[in-house]
């Protein structure tokens, strides 16, 4: 049985050694989110010192509380992220509320994307996506160094080579 | 296992064999391209000709006053030549389509090329082949004429459809085709060849009519409908207000369109079992004939709805790599609506061994029962999973044999999914913060894209972590003695008969 607690559980079988992504998705993540949430409440503090609405002040403040749990939030799921290589599948772990683990047997592999966007690449990180022949499976690493992300894919297709099978 | 990674086995023609009769030669390529049936623009656009024929209909009504002034003057030289003009345009692009699309089939592959301006050339593995179906619209019927749409496990759009061929040719192309796929070596074949004698089936089993409408009667949409029928009405007579009876068409026209479709789709169905594979036949207006070769088929699905508890009927219906989820119910059924056995049968099509020793006490431990009744070995919700869902935590549960994985849940209306191990693609687990303070998660089977989603919530968090172990494991295990792709060419290196009656149904047995 787990403890409520969390520690051990289903999220950490064993003998597993996770490896973790680069803190530097930190701050790849942080660039991407908070200019969603700062750029629209600095408009609404202008709007409100202009108007002098006070409700909107109470927005500006759910916005700023938004951009705080942000802030604290993202450094903790960077540091949830995970995965492992074992001999025959690979592991990924992600999440600290919702938390999710996808088991992917390498023969299963139908292809992998290596994909790193403008955010990405400033933070010199990329991420490895998995496919198998199931849309469902949601095997995502992000935030792997470059050479990692390509030192994986090779991986990947090599020991998905050596174990395939078809559907 | 790497057995099937080989290439094609030789023997087979060489895919630059050229024929010595028939019109069609090899090309530069060395392949013998055909073009589709004549007719097919005709079929294809007949709905375009019916819709223009419409228009002009009701313009020359609405304006015969006016028309008939047009006659009189130079107007009418104006008028016939412009329909002319778009009658020959029609024509025209119809004819060049239908000059573009051609087709080929080597040892291999099936090719298609087609397109005017865009031009697209299409090749699909023969040992990709998911699923084979001949469809005939009800246009195409009168004609004598069908489609043969090859399903090839590439997302949405990526079947190649050969419309509109001869029935027979359809036919014998349908099985020609399987026969290739399945490692059996055919010759190449001329275009005057006689018609491949289609493999001995044996029927399964077939939907009668009543139960058909029976089984659509016994349902919610249906009930929808009735108390619409009665409600509406009563209550314009309580209000006295006549202006609602203008709602009843239009609520109960997107219910009944799902009712229809479901009784159109469900005609006349009939499953039977080939070498290549499963038969199913089915279609009002539009008559389909679907052949599914053994071990495509990724997962099945029983279902039992409310109403047809009493009547103990189920639904089966399985995912196919190619048929993806867009085309919906159509093609993914294999049994609209059966008693237990009937259901139980289609199972046993798809899976005939459950590597269960009794299998009939576990299927239906699987169908009925509840709790984690020991003999049939299903692992249900712990007691305090109750509180999250209250009505079904006796009944979701997970039982795992060697060959397949069972997830059962639903209270009142019972819905059982059977996944074979060698088919599962990855094995999730996910855990919110509510079912985290529950000690509870959820497991999920990922299957290929289709109406089938295995998945069973709350169960104890640490059976979550044993059973996805377990899944992976076993999986690994049945891929490692999984049938080729190549399905008969097995049963030929064994020096078994090819066409035998059912037992090359099995697949992976």
């Amino acid at each position: 049985m787990t403890s409520p607690g969390g520690a051990p559980g289903p999220f950490d079988p064993q003998g597993v050694v996770w490896q973790p992504v680069s803190t530097r998705l930190i701050r790849a993540r942080l660039v991407s989110a908070l200019p969603l949430v700062l750029v629209p409440a600095v408009l609404l503090a202008l709007a409100a010192a202009a108007s002098g609405v006070t409700g909107l002040w109470f927005v500006v403040a759910a916005l700023a509380l938004l951009t705080m749990w942000i802030v604290w939030v993202i450094p903790r799921q960077v540091h949830a992220y995970g995965y492992a290589e074992r001999n025959d599948d690979l592991l990924i772990r992600r999440g600290v509320m919702f938390r999710s683990l996808v088991v992917v047997p390498y023969g299963r592999m139908q292809f992998v994307d290596v994909k790193a966007g403008p955010v990405d690449r400033w933070c010199d990180i990329a991420a490895v996506k998995l496919h198998t022949a199931s849309v469902h499976t949601d095997a995502h690493i992000a935030g792997l160094a470059p050479a990692e992300a390509a030192r994986l894919r090779d991986r990947l297709a090599s020991r998905g080579e050596a174990q395939l099978a078809g559907l | 296992m790497n057995a099937q990674l080989g290439p094609i086995p030789s023997g087979t023609t060489a895919p630059g064999a050229p024929t010595p009769l028939g019109r069609p030669s090899a090309g530069p390529d060395g392949l013998v391209w055909r073009r589709v049936h004549p007719v097919t623009p005709l079929v294809k656009g007949w709905k375009a000709i019916a819709v223009m024929a419409a228009v002009i209909a009701q313009q020359a009504g609405d304006n015969l006053a006016r028309g008939l002034d047009l006659v009189r003057g130079s107007g009418v030289l104006v008028l016939l030549g412009g329909l002319l003009a778009v009658v020959l345009l029609v024509t025209g692009l119809s004819w060049l389509s239908w000059r573009m699309t051609r087709y080929a089939i080597d040892a291999q592959a099936v090719h298609l090329r087609q397109g005017v301006i865009f031009r697209q050339q299409r090749q699909a593995r023969l040992d990709r082949l998911q699923a084979v179906d001949i469809v005939q619209p009800i246009v195409a019927r009168i004609f004598g004429l069908a489609e043969l749409k090859l399903e090839v496990a590439g997302g949405a759009d990526s079947a190649i459809k050969l419309a509109f061929l001869k029935e027979s040719e359809a036919n014998g192309l349908r099985n020609e085709l399987l026969a290739r796929a399945a490692g059996v070596v055919t010759a190449e074949r001329g275009v005057d060849a006689p018609v491949p004698a289609p493999p001995p089936e044996r029927h399964i089993v077939s939907v009668p009519l009543s139960r058909l409408i029976g089984s659509i009667v016994l349902t919610p949409s249906m009930l929808v409908v009735v108390l619409a029928a009665i409600a509406v009405p009563a209550g314009m007579i309580i209000a006295g207000d006549p202006g609602a009876i203008v709602l009843l068409p239009a609520t109960l026209f997107s219910v009944v369109g799902v009712l229809w479709k479901e009784f159109n789709q469900g005609f006349n169905f009939q499953a039977a079992i080939a070498p290549d594979g499963i038969r199913l036949r089915h279609g009002l207006t539009e008559a389909r004939s679907q052949t599914v070769p053994p071990g495509r088929i990724q997962a099945v699905r029983l279902r039992r709805r409310l109403l047809w508890r009493w009547a103990d009927w189920w639904r089966v219906d399985v995912n196919v790599a190619g048929y993806g989820q867009k085309q919906g119910a159509t093609e993914t059924v294999l049994l609209p609506v059966g008693t237990r056995d009937e259901a139980l049968l289609a199972l046993w099509l798809v899976l005939p061994d459950l590597g269960v020793p009794d299998a009939r006490a576990f299927l239906d431990a699987a169908l009925n029962g509840s709790g984690s009744g020991s003999a049939a070995g299903f692992t249900t919700c712990p007691r305090r999973s109750r509180w999250l869902s209250p009505l079904a935590w006796r009944v979701q549960g997970v039982a795992l044999t060697d060959r397949a994985a069972i997830l059962r849940r639903g209270r009142f209306s019972r819905v059982v999914e059977f996944v074979p191990l060698e088919r599962t693609q990855s094995v999730g687990i996910s855990q919110g913060p509510v079912a985290r303070g529950f000690g509870v998660a959820t497991l999920t089977l990922h299957s290929t894209h289709g109406a089938i989603r295995p998945v069973v919530d709350h169960l104890a968090a640490a059976d979550v972590a044993d059973l996805a172990n377990q899944v992976v494991n076993r999986s690994r295990a049945a891929r490692a003695t999984a049938a080729p792709e190549q399905w008969l060419s097995r049963v030929r290196a064994a020096g078994l008969p090819v066409a035998g009656p059912v037992g090359a149904a099995g697949g992976g047995s």
